[in-house]
């Protein structure tokens, strides 16, 4: 497991060994860290825009001793075969999972990059910018990536968070809909009727799905 | 109770008295408890002394910042900014960085409120080779001359430029300062009254 100390660790090293600057967007347990949401995670989940960084993020922490890793046993079947499915990168417990331009079916809307949570900068002789999307895409994000404790994840994000916006989720869920995401609609739904046995989410939010798929 | 609940009820600002009153326990009883959810992570204090001490209780653990673009400017800017993300910076960071940030934020405030950063920059030469970087010199002389007309800025050495084509702080595409826009080419989307915030 990575603990928000080592996460910090591990970008500052990152920061001093890459040779050009380098932006990713970080979601998953590496966000829920930098909220503050939990002090631990399996694996850094980070997504690059340009695949010319992307590889020379790779080359850095191939340097600092991760190899890459096949995916088998992480993601379930069906995510395994995605194009855009992540290459990993592992380390005795900790480990990476590096996305390129999309998660799976999933595309960066204009939104998520807008509404960011936090940025932070690590500086060496570069700088690597780590952008943390805001807690709305992460709960997304955690439906469509569907592994192990991810659910969990969920609903610690929502049972912590008072002002959780749930319209703002499903506005996002049909604009990945529309511009492509033939799964997003499923996995959303999913996850809302697992979260209805913990917590109360009106019904007119399955509506809204609903009606879209019509 | 269980102690996301408990963290859940207690949110936001307390003092001793408050915590005690909104979980009907005694104030030694709150003060335990504050201390172990302190210890957690989950308070900061502030106050102290002669001042009431008060509680920032969060449902999430509150991590040590580090500073970032808003703080600097926040910090040397009379004019406040509300940071719309939170910005942290781990590694040398100063005037000279927040400068050069708050230009690629494109935004209105930032630039505006970043002009007082002009009086703390003590490394010019840092300023310029960023600002090549970043392919935003033309900006960062524009700004500075705009900022001399209104307040006291330290010299600046002089750096050869060229103004080459015509480039935007925002959105805006005016021409205040013409003087100014035309000598570096760039469009200047405040007028004097804007920077009146800043005096």
């Amino acid at each position: 497991m990575i603990s928000y100390e080592d996460q910090m660790n591990i970008f500052e090293l990152i920061g001093k060994a890459i040779s050009k600057d380098i932006e990713c967007y970080a979601f998953g347990g590496t966000a829920m860290m930098f909220y503050g949401y939990k002090d631990e995670t399996k694996d850094i989940d980070l997504l690059f825009e340009d695949e010319d960084l992307r590889n020379e993020f790779v080359e850095a922490i191939k340097n600092l001793g991760f190899d890459e890793t096949a995916l088998v046993n992480i993601y379930i079947p069906e995510k395994l075969g995605d194009k855009n499915a992540p290459r990993m990168f592992k380390r005795d417990d900790s480990r990476f999972d590096i996305f390129l331009k999309k998660i799976f079916k999933t595309a960066m809307s204009p939104r998520m990059k807008e509404d960011l949570y936090a940025v932070h900068d690590f500086k060496g002789k570069n700088n690597l910018r780590v952008k943390v999307l805001g807690k709305e895409f992460i709960v997304l994000l955690k439906a469509v990536t569907e592994r192990d404790r991810d659910f969990e994840d969920i609903l610690t994000i929502v049972k912590k968070e008072k002002n959780f916006d749930w319209q703002y989720l499903i506005d996002e869920v049909l604009w990945q809909y529309n511009h492509g995401d033939s799964w997003v609609l499923l996995d959303a739904e999913k996850m809302i009727k697992e979260l209805k046995k913990y917590i109360f989410i009106e019904q007119k939010y399955l509506k809204e799905l609903y009606s879209a798929k019509k | 109770m269980d102690k996301e609940l408990l963290l859940k009820k207690l949110e936001g600002l307390h003092t001793l008295d408050t915590v005690a009153e909104a979980i009907h326990i005694k104030k030694q009883s709150a003060l335990n408890l504050l201390s172990g959810l302190k210890k957690e992570g989950y308070v900061t204090v502030s106050g102290g002394r002669q001042q009431k001490r008060f509680y920032k209780i969060t449902a999430r653990k509150q991590r040590k910042r580090d500073k970032g673009m808003f703080d600097i400017i926040n910090k040397y800017s009379p004019m406040k900014l509300a940071p719309w993300y939170d910005h942290q910076v781990h590694g040398h960071y100063g005037p000279e960085e927040a400068l050069i940030d708050a230009i690629q934020t494109q935004s209105f405030r930032a630039i505006l409120a970043s002009l007082r950063l002009f009086n703390h920059i003590t490394d010019w030469g840092k300023l310029h080779r960023l600002a090549k970087e970043k392919g935003c010199w033309q900006k960062v002389g524009a700004l500075y001359d705009v900022s001399r007309l209104y307040f006291r800025v330290r010299k600046m050495p002089p750096y050869k430029y060229k103004a080459k084509k015509w480039q935007n702080l925002t959105q805006l595409k005016k021409l205040n300062f013409p003087h100014i826009a035309k000598k570096w080419h760039v469009y200047m989307p405040f007028n004097e009254k804007d920077m009146g915030e800043l005096l």
